[in-house]
């Protein structure tokens, strides 16, 4: 029998079900090692992963409604913890380290819990010498009478010192999310006055007719387009360039598979060069500054570039030996022209500044996030883009993104993350072992689900790995948000691992074998690439 | 290919012009679904069945000559027809005057208009034309569209509204 609620599949039904269960199972299990925030916070957790896997509803409505839970229980000002207080009692002093305490205060393992400052407290060992009723007289030295002894253990406000509303619903306005704001409105714009499709026509032109280099060339200008602007527009547009090729070729050719293969590996794969190519980049980057490690736009193409270089000449070898050319030479149609309007003119100019201060970030120091902003301000101020662009944009990428930072925030404020960690036994796992299981498990997740997703489901974990300091000084933070950023833009398997993947797809040009055969071999030598770079390289330029 | 709940209508009293409209758009069908009738009250107890199932019409070709209410009437009907006020609608005729013609234009926003006899190539590219603007105005997934209409314009349009972003 099919169940179904309307407009849903079975499996999404399933799946919306399975998320609202997710949400309350934490509360019901005994999970004493686990804060109440914590444990409302692996509701949540449950919940999105749940429904970002089945999509009962969309992934960025899933994203909004992380944050719409967050604020509600887990901010100070939210109904869980408004007016919250922690419940306390001085001990009464006896003599000769004897204090009174309430007897609830005592845990089994006879230890009570003092509260230090706000959201922080201290458990101290007692040795119970009566037991009076509600009253308990215990020995210990170490508690002292300007001590508050905390009467109900196992109250929300253990543990945890919630933090306001305002840091949850501030993830739209990060400063990763204000960069990739600046990058779309660019993009946007690049499409409004046609840029890209003229940058696409001059870039390509040195690549000549024959095929071999034209399928290079296609490679390197998507790559270089998708690192600024969006893997899907940049996809898009380059299916419209190879289309006209593509008629030129015999009906049972193998070369226009490999023609139109390129465009979507191109696209993934460039959209790791930099910090705004493609939304997993910025989920990275903001846990990482959200620790206080801060990656410039610089740093992130120094530790990207190198291994995007590599694996785009791999494919391009992979893709021209499985599908070889069959004609010596083809003709490139691409027709137009850079309008010289003055608008157009400030758009170039507004766009050639701002990528320039990006990638010079290091040797003048101004935060790319800061630099973003000129894009967003001089782009409306000129006129170039109007009311209408902007409505244009793709927020629900933004809200994806921000709802994915948020619940990052909420995991780590709690003790999620650090609690999800110590769950599993790390130590047995060596460095390599780790970061091999790190990339592989992100490729095979972001196979099936959104790149983004998957980076954020990762990110947390990592951090935590770091913060517990169980895999030792070996662990380096940087390097493997690095990999988890890498790793989820390399999957590429599936028509439905990328948008890039479902365009190029849906052209019908290639069969669904020959996309999973490219993906594999790609997402196996990626694997084996990252494991080299991060051994032999990052170590190099990450300090 | 999966059928899509867009239909292509057709219209026309002889059966066996009926039959060659049919046979033309034979590459379509797949994923369009043909549905004929034979006089302009057939076709609205066609659109309103198929209105009634949650269906829509993308594409509707129609004789100018019926046996009672014609055809410029009945696009001008579906014009005004909230539900197939978007429907691409095309005239297929030898014989409509200038007058009629006009009124079809002006009254019911004709998209097209073909001309007795017609080349199987003419009336596809037409069809495909007409289908890939009507996909690009109406739905909101226009992926399942690329392989079988205008690849090229899908994706532009692609480009150009963002229909689809990274994720």
């Amino acid at each position: 029998m099919k169940v179904a609620f309307p407009g849903l599949t079975s499996i999404q039904s399933a799946g919306l079900i399975l998320g609202v269960i997710g949400l309350f199972v934490p509360l019901l299990l005994p999970l004493d090692s686990l804060s109440v925030a914590g444990q409302l916070s692996l509701g949540i957790f449950f919940m999105a992963a749940i429904f970002w896997m089945f999509e009962p509803i969309p992934i960025f409505a899933t994203s909004m409604l992380v944050i719409l839970l967050q604020i509600v229980l887990l901010s100070a000002q939210g109904p869980v913890y408004t007016n919250a207080e922690l419940p306390v009692d001085k001990p009464v002093t006896l003599e000769d380290h004897n204090w009174q305490i309430p007897s609830s205060a005592i845990r089994d393992d006879e230890t009570i819990i003092v509260a230090v400052a706000p959201g922080e407290t201290e458990s101290i060992e007692v040795e119970i010498i009566d037991r009076n009723g509600k009253h308990v007289i215990v020995r210990s030295t170490e508690l002292t009478s300007d001590h508050a002894v905390i009467t109900r253990p196992e109250h929300r406000l253990v543990n945890y010192k919630p933090n306001s509303y305002t840091d949850y619903l501030g993830t739209l306005a990060n400063p990763i999310i204000i960069l990739f704001l600046g990058g779309f409105m660019l993009a946007e714009a690049s499409v409004k006055y046609n840029l890209d499709k003229n940058l696409t026509r001059y870039l390509l032109h040195p690549f000549g007719s024959q095929p071999r280099f034209i399928v290079l060339g296609l490679m390197l200008v998507t790559a270089v387009l998708s690192a600024f602007m969006s893997n899907t527009a940049t996809a898009a547009m380059m299916i419209t360039v190879i289309l006209p090729i593509i008629a030129q070729l015999e009906p049972g050719d193998r070369f226009k598979y490999g023609l139109a293969l390129s465009i979507p590996i191109a696209a993934n794969i460039g959209g790791i060069t930099t910090p705004i190519g493609t939304p997993p980049n910025a989920i990275v980057i903001a846990a990482l500054t959200e620790y206080g490690i801060s990656i410039s736009f610089t740093d992130w193409i120094i530790i990207t570039a190198p291994l995007v270089l590599v694996m785009l000449l791999f494919s391009w070898w992979l893709l021209l030996t499985l599908f070889p050319p069959s004609v010596k030479r083809f003709q490139l149609i691409m027709e137009g022209t850079f309008s010289l309007s003055p608008k157009a003119v400030g758009l170039y100019v507004i766009f050639g500044i701002t990528v320039l201060l990006w990638v010079t970030e290091n040797s003048h120091g101004i935060p790319s996030s800061m630099v973003a902003f000129l894009p967003v301000a001089a782009l409306v101020t000129g006129g170039i883009l109007n009311k209408n662009d902007i409505r244009k944009l793709p927020w629900e990428v933004l809200w994806l993104m921000a709802g994915g930072i948020s619940l990052g925030i909420g995991m780590d404020k709690t003790g999620l993350a650090v609690w999800m960690i110590s769950a599993m036994d790390w130590s047995s796992l060596g460095y390599i072992a780790l970061i091999l299981a790190f990339s592989a498990v992100a490729m095979i997740m972001s196979n099936f689900l959104s790149n983004t997703v998957t980076a954020t489901l990762l990110m947390p974990l990592v951090i935590s790995l770091h913060v517990s300091g169980i895999m030792g000084d070996q662990f380096n933070l940087v390097i493997t948000g690095v990999i988890i950023a890498v790793a989820c833009s390399l999957a590429m398997a599936l028509p439905i691992s990328t948008p890039p993947n479902a365009i190029a797809m849906s052209t019908g040009i290639f069969r669904t074998k020959d996309m999973a055969k490219m993906g594999i071999i790609i997402g196996i030598v990626g694997v084996m690439l990252i494991l080299a770079y991060a051994i032999f390289f990052w170590p190099l330029v990450i300090n | 290919m999966k059928t899509s709940d867009i239909y292509i209508l057709c219209i026309e009293d002889e059966h066996e012009v009926l039959d060659a409209v049919v046979r033309d758009l034979e590459k379509l069908e797949d994923q369009f679904p043909v549905e004929t009738a034979t006089s302009a009250e057939e076709a609205s107890e066609v659109i309103g069945k198929l209105l009634e199932e949650n269906k829509k019409i993308g594409l509707v070709l129609c004789d100018h000559i019926l046996p009672g209410e014609n055809g410029i009437e009945l696009l001008i009907e579906l014009h005004k027809n909230e539900k197939t006020h978007n429907t691409r609608k095309v005239l297929l005729t030898g014989q409509a005057g200038l007058d009629d013609t006009v009124k079809a234009l002006n009254q019911a926003r004709l998209h097209h208009y073909i001309a007795k006899p017609w080349s199987k190539e003419e009336l596809l590219e037409v069809a495909v034309e007409l289908l890939t603007d009507y996909v690009i105005e109406q739905e909101e997934n226009i992926l399942p569209y690329m392989s079988s209409l205008n690849a090229n314009r899908l994706s532009e349009s692609i480009r150009t509204r963002r229909s689809v972003s990274d994720g």
